[in-house]
């Protein structure tokens, strides 16, 4: 593997603990290789942050629209409003805490895995469901989801009852603001219905959340299981495993 | 017109809200506008330094949690100012301004870091913007969390070993495009240059 392609399995997570631990040395070892490893992880951050490529879209806008309208009305008092904006926010999954943090804490800590296989669910492109009202309600509740809104989305989610699409997002809101017992409760609920298209996903979550809640025995039970399966999850769940043992 | 608090605005400048947007421009870029002309710049001088202001205090106030003990007005003045002294410095090699057009605040170091990082992102995202459709396609959904096998679905490809390769050739496209940039050997010996803001 060349070094460019280690670097991008190393911020992607697919690297082996071997691999890890290579990579690892030569960071320490290199000073180029560790300025291109932030570089190209700070590539993707700036990639992510579709929040702040909103941001300067609309400042741009509105730089330009003053120009061309201070040209043509050069007479016209520069504080009258001469612009519309489209109003369209994309959000983003932005990865927990940053490469400098993985790379310069000791190896493996629950932190750290947590910062390494944590990523909040992308928000489902397309809502179906037999009955309007829920049909609002979710698109509202991904509104402010997308937003990276949890309270506001777990209002609407919430408001879904034991609805399952709403009851797994719910659980990610939970994370993202830290009350994981109430995120157990919810992902819990989506494992015990198995019949949906969430189950592996809560259950990798479950998982992820006692890392978070340092609840290292029940994290290793959780991940034990996944990696027995055949989950979407099982390789990364192994990986940790062998981190935690 | 709608009243917003230093809250308001900085949770505005998060959800890139366009009320909260013309409040503070119709609000507060006459006194920089006035500041930069009355210190060696321009009218476009002006608007670069308020636009990089206003994404330096989004990047602070999202990583940072930003709590303002001052007006958002008196911040807002205190990084433009900082931002054009920075650029005074670099062009003119002026270290102080001629005239003050408001009060302004001591800010911390990380302002200058931001700014930095500001800038590195302004150049990433212009060279993004410069790949193939199909590219920026790939990397997006990839590095919004989808996985591979949807990916491979949604864009066609014949596989999801495919999608990985195409991904791989993608980011190498760009890391290649920013590394021949000029101005990313400014940003890598650790002496940014500053961008236009334009496309």
């Amino acid at each position: 593997m060349d070094n460019n392609l280690k670097i991008e399995e190393f911020i992607d997570g697919n690297l082996t603990e071997k691999e890890l631990q290579e990579l690892m040395i030569l960071t320490e070892s290199n000073p180029n290789f560790k300025k291109d490893v932030v570089f190209r992880a700070e590539v993707n951050d700036a990639l992510r942050d579709k929040r702040y490529a909103e941001l300067r879209k609309l400042l741009n806008e509105r730089s330009n629209n003053m120009a061309s309208s201070s040209n043509k009305f050069w007479f016209q008092n520069e504080l009258l409003k001469t612009w519309h904006l489209a109003a369209a926010s994309f959000s983003l999954l932005l990865v927990v805490g940053g490469l400098w943090y993985i790379l310069s804490n000791k190896p493996f800590s629950t932190e750290r895995l947590v910062t390494k296989y944590y990523k909040p669910a992308h928000p489902i492109l397309q809502i179906r469901s037999a009955e309007m009202n829920t049909d609002d309600a979710l698109k509202e509740a991904f509104s402010f989801y997308k937003q990276n809104d949890y309270t506001n989305a777990l209002k609407y989610f919430n408001s879904l009852d034991n609805q399952i699409t709403a009851k797994f997002y719910s659980g990610v809101c939970y994370i993202e603001l830290e009350q994981y017992n109430k995120a157990i409760d919810s992902f819990e609920y989506v494992i015990s219905d198995r019949d949906n298209l969430f189950v592996e996903q809560a259950e990798w979550y479950l998982g992820l959340i006692y890392l978070m809640n340092n609840q290292k025995n029940q994290a290793i039970d959780q991940f034990e299981k996944i990696s027995d399966s055949d989950s979407y999850y099982s390789n990364q769940a192994e990986e940790i495993l062998k981190y935690l043992n | 017109m709608q009243e917003f608090t230093a809250e308001n605005i900085l949770q505005g400048l998060k959800d890139s809200d366009t009320k909260v947007l013309d409040y503070v421009y119709d609000n507060f870029f006459y006194q920089i506008k006035v500041f930069i002309t009355r210190n060696h710049g321009t009218e476009e001088d002006a608007q670069d330094i308020y636009q990089d202001a206003i994404l330096v205090i989004y990047l602070k106030a999202l990583k940072n949690n930003l709590t303002l003990s001052c007006s958002f007005n008196t911040y807002l003045y205190s990084v433009c100012r900082l931002l054009w002294l920075k650029q005074l410095e670099q062009k003119r090699h002026l270290k102080t301004v001629a005239e003050d057009t408001g009060i302004f605040v001591e800010l911390d170091k990380n302002v200058l870091e931001l700014f930095e990082k500001n800038e590195r992102y302004k150049l990433y995202q212009d060279h993004f913007k410069k790949l193939s459709f199909s590219c920026q396609k790939v990397l997006e959904l990839f590095l919004a969390g989808i996985p591979l096998k949807e990916i491979a679905n949604i864009l066609g490809f014949k596989s999801e070993q495919y999608a990985k390769k195409r991904k791989h050739q993608c980011k190498e496209k760009l890391v290649s495009s920013i590394k021949s940039d000029p101005e990313f050997k400014y940003f890598n010996n650790g002496n940014p240059k500053t961008r236009n803001n334009g496309q």
